[in-house]
């Protein structure tokens, strides 16, 4: 199914950022922060991750690539979704260099590596009847009019 | 055996007393990872992080092939709580042995204080279109933390328990 991220779950992600989790093969999970999130493409989101925010993951992510992740902040309670993907980490070459170089101007932030997520699975975490509801495997329309059913608040990008 | 601080104690509690919503991080024995937003929260012993299941599904499929979880602060992250604790967890489910015991916590007391939590500590801070209609929990989840690391950045994943 065509995964397409809503702009309401963009301007989430880029607003608050994110938290990343990944789990070595044999499932022991780690937590990272995304702080400088980038919507990259329909269905990719980028990370820039300082060296020690890196690290926690590194090695977790260099035997396993699942990559979940949920918003940080606020955005933990607004935007209800649980995002799953590929991720794989950059540390060199135009796609460090593009993300890199903005999230050194907009946050301050020395990027070591940037991990871009291919997003494979998106869920409803809303507590209730619809949590665990999977909705990338609705045509993206309808994920658009099912989201603005029930949220219509889009935070401002941080500058 | 951590222990933990009294900051520690203050935020892992529900945001309506002052304390944090946060990510319970679990993971399929295989290795595919999954992360879910938690309001009920709270401490129990030194050592434990207790969470509501009240619509887990993911998350409680997890723990039951793979015990190991990592509880971090979503919100607030401002106010210096930067931390992520790993363990491992356990559903104390109705139905479970009333003398079954996780690493020195006891279901009975579990069950006894925190069974009926949307009673006791209703979610009256979270917003009416997020707030569910009508709660069904099912058990506690009882986290035995075993170490602590920060997500501070510039600090992230040195140890702090």
């Amino acid at each position: 199914m065509t995964i397409q991220l809503t702009e309401r779950m963009r301007a989430w992600i880029e607003a608050m950022g994110c938290h990343l989790c990944v789990a070595t093969p044999r499932g022991v999970p780690f937590v990272t922060l995304g702080r400088y999130a980038s919507v990259t493409g329909d269905d990719e989101v980028a990370f820039a991750l300082a060296q020690d925010e890196y690290a926690v993951i590194s090695p977790a992510l260099s035997a396993n690539p699942w990559v979940a992740f949920g918003v940080s902040k606020q955005g933990g309670i607004r935007a209800s979704f649980q995002f799953k993907g590929i991720g794989r980490a950059v540390t060199e070459g135009p796609l460090f260099t593009d993300i890199a170089t903005v999230a050194r101007d907009v946050q301050g932030i020395e990027t070591y590596a940037v991990l871009y997520v291919k997003v494979s699975e998106i869920y409803c975490t809303k507590p209730g009847a619809e949590a665990g509801q999977r909705l990338d495997m609705l045509p993206p329309d309808e994920v658009c009019e099912w989201e603005k059913q029930r949220w219509k608040d889009i935070p401002h990008k941080k500058s | 055996m951590v222990k933990f601080t009294d900051e520690m104690k203050e935020g892992l509690r529900v945001p309506g007393k002052g304390g944090s919503l946060v990510y319970l991080c679990t993971s399929s024995l295989d290795g595919k990872p999954n992360i879910a937003a938690m309001r009920f929260v709270a401490t129990h012993m030194e050592d434990k992080i207790l969470i509501a299941d009240m619509f887990l599904l993911k998350t409680k499929m997890n723990i039951k092939e793979n015990p190991e979880v990592t509880v971090a602060i979503c919100h607030p992250l401002d106010e210096g709580r930067w931390w992520a604790f790993r363990g491992k967890a356990v559903d104390i489910e109705y139905g479970f042995p009333r003398d079954f015991d996780w690493y020195g916590a006891n279901a009975t007391d579990i069950l006894n204080e925190w069974g009926d939590w949307n009673k006791s500590e209703p979610p009256d801070e979270v917003p009416p279109d997020i707030v569910f209609p009508k709660a069904a929990q099912r058990g506690v989840v009882v986290i035995h933390v075993e170490e602590a690391y920060s997500i501070e950045p510039g600090h992230a994943g040195e140890k702090i328990l």
